[in-house]
């Protein structure tokens, strides 16, 4: 339905995104995941035609939306990572606006209205200025105004930031909502793992501008299956012991935590007694030891040598 | 279009403040203002020295004959105190045969109350010098009295096309001022609302919207033409029918002139926003432009105050220069379309620049 093919954004001699390739079947569920500047948001403004690709070609159903964006504009409904609403205006007065730059009038619009604020769970509030909500429904009703034409497409950049608990679960089963009773195809981006494994049927994640990985939960789970995650609670600072933990061949990354250090660590290296020397060496208790099967967060953290939050 | 246009209505209906403070902005200038200059400027006089009431009254009646400034004799120790406590600039001790001002700081406009002073009684002593040698002195007197008012040369003043000289009246002028700047904060406000969008995110959605970008601008454009009109509209009634303004008959001319220059504020807004980055930097340029742009044209003083050639060729690409021109011209010099031609197309060509200049900006920022 949708593909990208070696898209290329380049800023004044800086490169956002480099040859980023990716698709989407129709009823599909997609994520993009990314650490900030990774090149999402930019992917998604010429996805959506906002910004023409240096290089590279967006396609629909075929067809070149770089030289036809009006093609994708009427099947596509994009949620904004800002809350792009008129504040000054109440959450009907915001959804009649967008509902007429739409083309949508009288009880067609009306209809509509009264359809996406139930669907976001606003219903009851609609005659209350924007301004004057919280930050979880100002993004609830962000999404509202996204779906007013009934769009095929529906892309959302990082609808939950910020956001209250109720607001962000409501958020999710919105999405659910659309992409399995109503078919509509999602391409999801988020800082939070969590809710694209939820989500998502298929996930690409972002780096400096490239997608480094892509395919379902298990085909990338698969890329640390030589591998184990060892968390270690520690008494004190672990920073020291980092350096040498590094140096050992069966560790392949070190990351420190709130209370100690995450270690990938080749599987069965049978390393438990190095580390408690070097935590004995740098006078630190190890107070807990934790071995599980990676997660895609560790996933993530092989790839990119950081968290999805840095 | 009117989708963009009635959101705006929407807003404005919720937070109509911002318009009518500027309205009233522009009319309680014009009243503080106008109206003062319409106003002689009041002296005190004091006698001192011995002098006479009688005789104090008779130089008083010589100062006022002149009917450039009012004089009012008042006790010594008042007029003394009113210098001394700010709240006169200066006052005229009268003697016999001499005079005496007491300022409270020298500045040109003192200076003048000076030079007339000091004529009315070289004038005066002159002739009483002239009517004591004389053989009948009030014989005298009343012969130059009666030259005077029959002189053997009469100077005529006309204007360059042999008509009745125009007088400007800067009551009129500053009611036009103040309408013109204030209207270019209400204007510049509502173009402001483009960066807004931008800014918010609402813009974008506008764009992968059915909506076509000319549709967009115009909607935004076409409402703020309509604000600023109906600012300047409001204004001008108001100074004609309740102030009793004099601005002649020809309203519907004035709105004319009034709606193309509203239309090269919007084109300016429009250049502002291709300037900037965002609403707060748009502001703060709209303020200095806006503060600026009657300092140069000249708008707050009689014309031919702004001699210097690099402020006249600056003031060209003024809007409010020409409207204030085109205004005037209306009001007191009874402008025809051939004298309106020029002022009207500066405008012209000041909206299509700016508008031209400015929307390309925006655009090239966008991609």
């Amino acid at each position: 339905m949708l593909e990208t093919t070696e898209l290329v954004k380049r800023f004044k001699g800086t490169y956002a995104v480099q040859g980023v390739s990716l698709y989407l079947d129709k009823g599909e569920s997609v994520g993009l995941l990314g650490p900030n500047g990774a090149g999402k948001s930019t992917t998604i403004s010429m996805i959506s035609s906002l910004i023409k690709p240096t290089s590279g070609d967006v396609l629909l159903y075929g067809n070149s939306v770089v030289k036809n964006p009006a093609a994708i504009r009427k099947v596509l409904g994009v949620v904004p990572q800002e809350i792009a609403l008129y504040e000054e205006l109440t959450a009907y007065e915001n959804l009649k606006f967008f509902g007429r730059i739409y083309k949508l009038k009288g009880k067609e619009l009306e209809l509509r209205i009264q359809e996406v604020l139930d669907m976001v769970g606003l219903r009851e509030r609609q005659k209350e200025l924007v301004r004057t909500y919280s930050g979880g429904m100002k993004r609830r009703i962000n999404i509202a105004a996204a779906l007013l034409h009934e769009p095929e497409i529906v892309i959302m950049d990082e609808p939950t930031v910020g956001i209250d608990p109720q607001s962000r679960n409501h958020i999710l089963d919105t999405v659910r909502l659309l992409n399995r009773e109503k078919g509509t195809t999602v391409l999801y981006t988020s800082h939070y793992m969590e809710e694209v494994e939820q989500l998502c049927s298929r996930m690409y994640i972002m780096d400096h501008g490239k997608v480094i990985a892509s395919g379902s939960k298990q085909e990338l789970k698969r890329i640390l299956t030589g591998e184990d995650i060892l968390h270690l609670q520690l008494d004190g600072p672990g920073a020291g012991m980092a350096g040498e933990l590094r140096m050992l061949d069966a560790v392949l990354q070190v990351e420190e935590t709130e209370n100690g250090l995450k270690l990938i660590v080749a599987k069965q290296s049978r390393i438990l007694s190095q580390v408690v020397q070097i935590a004995e060496r740098h006078q630190v208790e190890i107070l807990r030891v934790h071995v599980h099967t990676p997660s895609l967060e560790d996933v993530f953290l092989h790839l990119t040598g950081r968290t999805l939050r840095d | 279009m009117i989708a963009v246009f009635l959101a705006q209505w929407q807003k404005e209906k919720r937070s109509p403040y911002a318009i009518l403070l500027f309205i009233a902005l522009g009319i309680m200038l014009t009243i503080v203002f106008g109206m003062g200059a319409a106003k002689k400027m009041s002296y005190a006089v004091y006698a001192g020295d011995g002098l006479e009431a009688p005789q104090a009254a008779e130089w008083v009646r010589l100062l006022n004959r002149e009917g450039k400034f009012e004089f009012r004799l008042i006790e010594e120790e008042r007029a003394l105190r009113d210098v001394r406590e700010g709240r006169a600039e200066l006052a005229v001790k009268l003697m016999a045969e001499d005079y005496r001002i007491v300022m409270a700081a020298d500045n040109p406009a003192n200076r003048e109350v000076e030079e007339l002073v000091r004529t009315v009684y070289n004038e005066e002593l002159q002739l009483r010098a002239a009517a004591a040698s004389a053989d009948d002195p009030q014989q005298y007197l009343e012969d130059v009295e009666r030259r005077l008012r029959q002189p053997p040369l009469a100077l005529e003043i006309e204007a360059a096309d042999g008509g009745e000289p125009v007088r400007n009246d800067m009551s009129l002028q500053l009611l036009f001022a103040f309408t013109l700047y204030t209207v270019i904060m209400t204007v510049g406000y509502k173009v402001n609302a483009v960066m807004e969008e931008r800014s918010s995110g609402v813009w974008d959605r506008m764009i992968l919207s059915p909506l076509r970008k000319t549709e967009i601008y115009l909607g935004h454009m076409g409402y703020s033409f309509c604000i600023g009109m109906t600012h300047i509209a409001v204004a001008l009634a108001l100074f004609r029918y309740v102030f009793g303004f004099p601005i002649g008959d020809r309203y519907g001319m004035l709105l004319v002139v009034a709606a193309i220059y509203t239309i090269a504020l919007v084109a300016v807004g429009m250049l502002l926003t291709g300037l900037t980055r965002t609403p707060e930097q748009f502001g703060i340029v709209l303020q200095i432009a806006a503060a600026a742009m009657p300092l140069l044209g000249g708008a707050y003083w009689p014309p031919g105050t702004v001699t210097n050639p690099i402020i006249l060729a600056v003031s060209e690409f003024v809007p409010l220069t020409h409207a204030m021109e085109a205004m005037k011209g209306i009001a007191l010099q009874q402008y025809g379309p051939a004298e309106l031609a020029a002022p009207l197309a500066k405008l012209l060509l000041i909206a299509v620049l700016c508008m031209g200049v400015g929307i390309n900006m925006v655009e090239r920022r966008s991609h």
